[in-house]
């Protein structure tokens, strides 16, 4: 009975417009800068950790979280909303693909599955829009871009060239960085930041940015980054940090498994981050 | 698991009324075993999984991965073993993620519990659950019915009675790593030579606080001896009656996506502002 | 009755040879004594290098084809790429283990090559999803027990194309000779990197 009276809180405004959506990316634009660079060889997520208060214990506090062993988010908005779709990436990253591929999703099926969700609290009755747009990054398994103009030349050198059934998409493997806003709508980047001063941020990211990057220089990137937008004093607390990179098969746990690899994704420890501020 | 799915069960139901017999699954016969250690637990498993009496996998994997610090060995209805450890593997990860902590043994052996209880014995696994966590090294077996046992050396399968009574002879307290391997992959072996349900090699995991040591293979004393003869026919034995070479370019007579140029003919579409 | 699994009869075989697999079916459709068809096989391909055989229960052999058609298709829509071989061979796990309590009476055969490395890929199910990840060959249908043997004599690993073709078909032709319900002429496919060979096999007409 209940969900008779329960309309759409969405709904469009005589301009076309839908001013709940926009309402939730300006909680979106008075959140916390978050910002993501993608490299040749992954990819660094930084955000800023804001406490509102001396007191508040800044160590059970994560803004940065691991979805897959090679997929990870960090958000801009609303903490509690956040929490929400990462539990929901999760799960539906289980429900959805593992268990029926018995692999993970490729980054580009589990944005698609979290922008369904965020998409579905701009239609539904009863809910209000997610305030938060997410930056998520992942690697994907597949053919990476140093890898495929070698198999071009390999395969294409016969007299004509028939089209392979192979498109750009998920086929390409290698880091991936998408954006996801409370539309739910999504975006792939090769660098970018959401959050309070995302157009600073940018600006100096495209001043910054060259193609070719390497992961060590997209962490350096990141904190200089950062340090522009930052109103508080930047320590291994203050800001958090997650990187795509090489399999770490020290956090595996396990050996002798054949095929098996480490995560990709990891967040960096307090003291891996003052490593970088002092470098900086 | 968003369920099972019986929209064939009323016609295999009329089907066997009528005195069809049900569909053979593969099972594992099995020898599996455990046993607990100072300083961790091992766990070991046969080979064989058959059908009838034919021989379906000589070099099956019976240990199942739940976490990295807890392994199960699976004795029963093969498949049934294969997805409820991957079921339960799949919720305690997602557990785990949202507790930031370490899964625990008795967690998972609790979830197997009442996952095979709510299918009274009709989810043929027969495990043994075996791990390291925070609160210490455990072991256990769970049985298709949902019942659950802990011990400090445990067997299952066809094969446990001849597992057992190596156990029941040398078991002591207080073993070593070596010691716990030892008689684990003893217990195996004479699974493997005194019961038909099992066979070919032994497979041990050996759990211990910092990692998880799979050593597939561990023993392999039913390796085929090399042919000595090759019964190779000679090319063009076979009467072929009509032959089809499809090359890789003409491969694509599927759904294929591809990608069109932008700059091929027509007007692009208008999509968005 | 007999069982769903020898209503219709059938066979089916996959090899791993050097850089190439081989998948090979029989064209028999029967009605227990009767045989209705020497056409009907069944052997399906689902991208350029993941095949799958379906013996059992002719009617589910037809189902379970065209479900499979359907999320392969999908799969490819969604992804925008071809499913591998052992993707392939989970998803017909999983989906086989959702009817764990009222199975499809088929014992399904994948075949095919890594899209990536090119690596021979083989397996085989029960009628409930359960994987049998074999190095040398995998078995299916009526005639079953006789190609367990003819393989397990014949079949000698690295074999290159053409000598995989002999050793699959005579496997296959000769193993369903000694069985009734199975027979009537066979599809051999080769798999390699850059072509697919698929060959009709003349076999006994009785």
């Amino acid at each position: 009975m209940a969900d008779r009276y329960s309309f759409s809180l969405t709904t469009f405004s005589p301009s076309g417009k839908l001013v709940q959506i926009e309402y939730a990316l300006n909680a979106v634009n008075q959140g916390v800068t978050a910002l993501g660079i993608k490299a040749t060889n992954g990819i660094v997520l930084a955000t800023e950790k804001k406490s509102s208060s001396p007191l508040a214990d800044p160590s059970s506090l994560s803004k940065i979280s691991l979805i897959t062993p090679n997929i990870g988010m960090v958000y801009s908005g609303m903490g509690p909303d956040y929490r929400v779709l990462v539990d929901r990436a999760r799960k539906v990253s289980h429900t959805n693909y593992k268990r029926i591929y018995n692999e993970y999703p490729p980054t580009r099926i589990l944005v698609q599955d979290v922008a369904r969700e965020v998409q579905e609290a701009t239609q539904s009755g009863g809910v209000r829009p997610y305030g938060v747009s997410l930056l998520i990054a992942g690697w994907d398994e597949g053919i990476l871009p140093e890898e495929e103009d070698t198999s071009k030349t390999s395969t294409d050198d016969g007299e004509q060239k028939k089209p392979s059934g192979k498109t750009g998409g998920i086929l390409k493997g290698g880091p991936m960085l998408y954006q996801v806003d409370p539309s739910g709508s999504y975006f792939p980047w090769k660098a970018t930041a959401i959050g309070k001063s995302a157009t600073t941020a940018k600006t100096f990211l495209e001043k910054r940015y060259t193609e070719g990057l390497e992961l060590e220089d997209a962490v350096h990137i990141a904190l200089l980054t950062l340090k522009e937008t930052i109103e508080g004093e930047m320590t291994g607390d203050t800001i958090e940090i997650g990187i795509v990179g090489p399999p770490a098969d020290h956090l595996l746990g396990v050996e002798g498994v054949e095929g098996a690899k480490g995560p990709r994704f990891r967040k960096l420890t307090p003291q891996e981050i003052e490593d970088y501020l002092t470098n900086l | 698991m968003p369920g099972f799915d019986f929209s064939n069960y009323n016609r295999n139901a009329a089907l066997h009324a009528r005195g069809v017999p049900l569909p053979k699954a593969t099972s594992t016969g099995t020898t599996i075993v455990g046993c607990i250690y100072d300083g961790g637990v091992v766990i070991a498993a046969d080979t064989r999984a058959t059908s009838g009496p034919i021989v379906a996998d000589k070099n099956c994997e019976k240990l199942h991965y739940i976490s990295p610090n807890i392994w199960c060995a699976g004795a029963g209805t093969a498949a049934d073993t294969e997805f409820t450890t991957a079921l339960i593997s799949s919720q305690l990860e997602l557990h785990s993620l949202s507790t930031g902590r370490k899964p625990r043994v008795v967690t998972c052996m609790t979830l197997l519990k009442q996952h095979l209880f709510r299918y009274q014995g009709y989810i043929g696994a027969y495990l043994v659950v075996a791990g390291v966590d925070p609160t210490g090294t455990h072991l256990f077996t769970v049985h298709a019915h949902g019942s659950t046992d802990k011990l400090p050396y445990v067997t299952m399968g066809s094969g446990s009675l001849a597992a057992m009574s190596v156990f029941e002879t040398q078991w002591r307290p207080n073993l070593t790593q070596e010691d716990a391997v030892k008689l684990c992959s003893d217990a195996i072996l004479s699974g493997i030579f005194n019961d038909l349900g099992s066979g070919s090699n032994v497979d041990v995991a050996i759990i211990t606080k910092e990692k998880t040591t799979l050593k597939r293979n561990y023993i392999k004393p039913n390796e085929r001896t090399q042919k000595l003869k090759s019964y190779k026919f000679a090319r063009g034995t076979t009467n072929v009656l009509n032959e089809k070479i499809i090359h890789k370019a003409d491969l694509g007579n599927f759904v294929t996506v591809e990608e069109i140029s932008v700059t091929g003919p027509g007007d692009k579409m208008e999509v968005d502002a | 009755m007999s069982s769903p699994f020898s209503i219709n009869g059938g066979a089916c075989v996959a090899m791993v040879g050097k850089d190439c697999v081989a998948i090979a079916c029989d064209l028999r459709l029967g009605l227990q004594a009767l045989t209705v068809s020497n056409n009907f096989p069944k052997v399906f391909q689902y991208g350029e290098h993941v095949f799958l055989g379906l013996t059992g229960l002719a009617t589910d052999v037809a189902t379970v084809s065209d479900l499979f058609r359907y999320k392969v298709n999908m799969y490819r829509l969604r992804e925008e790429r071809a499913i591998a071989p052992r993707t392939f061979a989970n998803l017909v796990s999983s989906s086989l283990y959702e009817r764990r309590f009222g199975p499809y009476f088929v014992s399904p055969v994948v075949a095919g090559l890594d899209p990536k490395t090119g690596e021979p890929f083989i397996c085989g199910f029960d009628s409930i999803g359960c994987i049998d990840f074999a190095k040398d060959f995998i078995v299916s249908g009526t005639a079953s027990d006789q190609l367990f043997g003819m393989c397990e004599s014949l079949w000698e690993p690295n074999l290159p194309a053409e000598d995989l073709f002999e050793t699959i078909s005579q496997a296959l032709l000769n193993a369903v000779d000694r069985d009734a319900l199975s027979g009537w002429g066979a599809h051999v496919y080769i798999i390699e990197k850059d072509k697919v060979t698929k060959r009709l096999l003349k076999g006994r007409q009785d």
